[in-house]
């Protein structure tokens, strides 16, 4: 007699919109300390002069630059949304199966839309 | 821990192909998981035409064919076929429910069906489920009172008993649990939701007197805090019960004292 094998479960579950947010949500959540790490790096480095402002400028205006700011954007406006769903949750309220795939609907979909708006007003903030 | 590939032991093999016989024009293929403990081989899916013109709706009844006319060495739990027992608890469809209330006009294409995620099998859809009892038996599902009353009811208000809706439904299937990412990975040491659903139907019982106690045992980090709202749980519930509200409840409970 063999050992028992165990059931498969990630490889055969399906993937529901609760499990996608709730995933992506740690995900975003790790790419933002990362990005913020990054940031406080680029704020620091001002400190010992000039050129170190030309880099990045140059940085964050080339394409993976933007790309890098875009997905900074998204992943900060996922979290922010998908954590007030979870303040929802943790008052007590939207449970209900049909609630909790609205509110998860509506943070990936918030989530591109912030993202869109914060990115073509960014002029103005910065 | 957080292990996504399956044991060398476990990975799944290609397995037999059973062709139709009886000249059916409604042929659907059923993909049912294998193995069988007494021959050392690793897991295996098997393949089986079947006749649906003469199979009843669910798919504990498309099982019940292959078992009564294709192969008789399938095995599988069941026992009552009303979705009361919560036997035939297995994924279909890669998602968990009762196959005995479970329609398999519902599933689109190939019928997939595995026993329970993440649980070590005995044979075939059966996998064992002793560590989830275990774990019941730890939040003491009965009730704890001082007051004697041996020969008249405990008496509780309709509001107070109407607390225990949604929760006293739930027949201990373990689709929520096995369906649970989080109890996937710390099985051992989280509840899980099947097992937080019945430690609060206690817990919220106006005529259990252990209230503090059950709450105090349960607030753990490991064994309710592992908890992340996937939801996965309720999704998946055959009885419509909300798991992840209960165990919410619980959090909301420790959290206001």
């Amino acid at each position: 007699m063999s050992e028992n094998p165990l059931s498969p479960h990630i490889q055969i579950y399906n993937w529901h919109i609760s499990s996608l947010v709730s995933i992506s949500h740690r995900i975003t959540g790790v790419i933002n300390i990362l990005m913020l790490s990054l940031l406080c790096f680029w704020v620091w480095a001002l400190i010992f002069g000039n050129d170190n402002y030309q880099l990045i400028f140059k940085f964050f205006n080339s394409v993976f630059g933007k790309f890098f700011i875009i997905s900074f954007i998204w992943s900060y406006s996922f979290q922010i949304l998908s954590e007030i769903r979870h303040w929802f949750w943790d008052l007590g309220y939207g449970f209900e199966l049909k609630t909790s795939k609205i509110t998860g609907v509506l943070v990936i979909l918030g989530s591109i839309f912030l993202t869109i708006i914060l990115y073509s007003i960014r002029g103005f903030l910065f | 821990m957080v292990q996504i590939n399956l044991p060398q032991n476990s990975k799944i093999k290609k397995g037999h192909y059973y062709k139709d016989k009886t000249g059916s024009k409604n042929l659907r293929k059923v993909n049912i998981y294998r193995w069988d403990p007494s021959t050392g081989e690793n897991p295996r899916v098997d393949t089986y035409e079947v006749d649906m013109d003469n199979c009843p709706s669910k798919v504990l009844d498309l099982l019940n064919k292959i078992k009564n006319e294709i192969d008789p060495s399938i095995a599988y739990r069941r026992s009552c076929a009303h979705g009361v027992c919560g036997s035939c608890a297995m994924n279909m469809d890669g998602k968990n429910g009762l196959a005995c209330t479970k329609p398999h006009s519902e599933i689109k294409g190939d019928i997939n069906i595995y026993p329970l995620p993440h649980l070590k099998v005995l044979k075939d859809l059966i996998g064992d489920l002793s560590t989830l009892y275990k774990q019941y038996e730890s939040v003491q599902p009965w009730l704890k009172t001082t007051k004697k009353s041996d020969d008249t009811e405990h008496h509780q208000t309709k509001e107070d008993r109407s607390k225990l809706d949604g929760l006293y439904e739930c027949i201990m299937c373990a689709c929520c649990s096995t369906s649970c990412p989080s109890y996937w990975w710390n099985g051992e040491k989280y509840l899980g939701p099947a097992v937080l659903l019945q430690a609060y139907r206690w817990i919220i019982d106006s005529r259990d007197e252990d209230r503090k106690e059950r709450l105090k045992k349960v607030a753990d980090e490991l064994k309710l805090y592992r908890c992340h709202t996937i939801m996965n749980c309720t999704n998946a519930c055959p009885k419509g019960l909300n798991p992840a509200k209960a165990i919410a409840s619980i959090k909301k409970m420790l959290a206001t004292g």
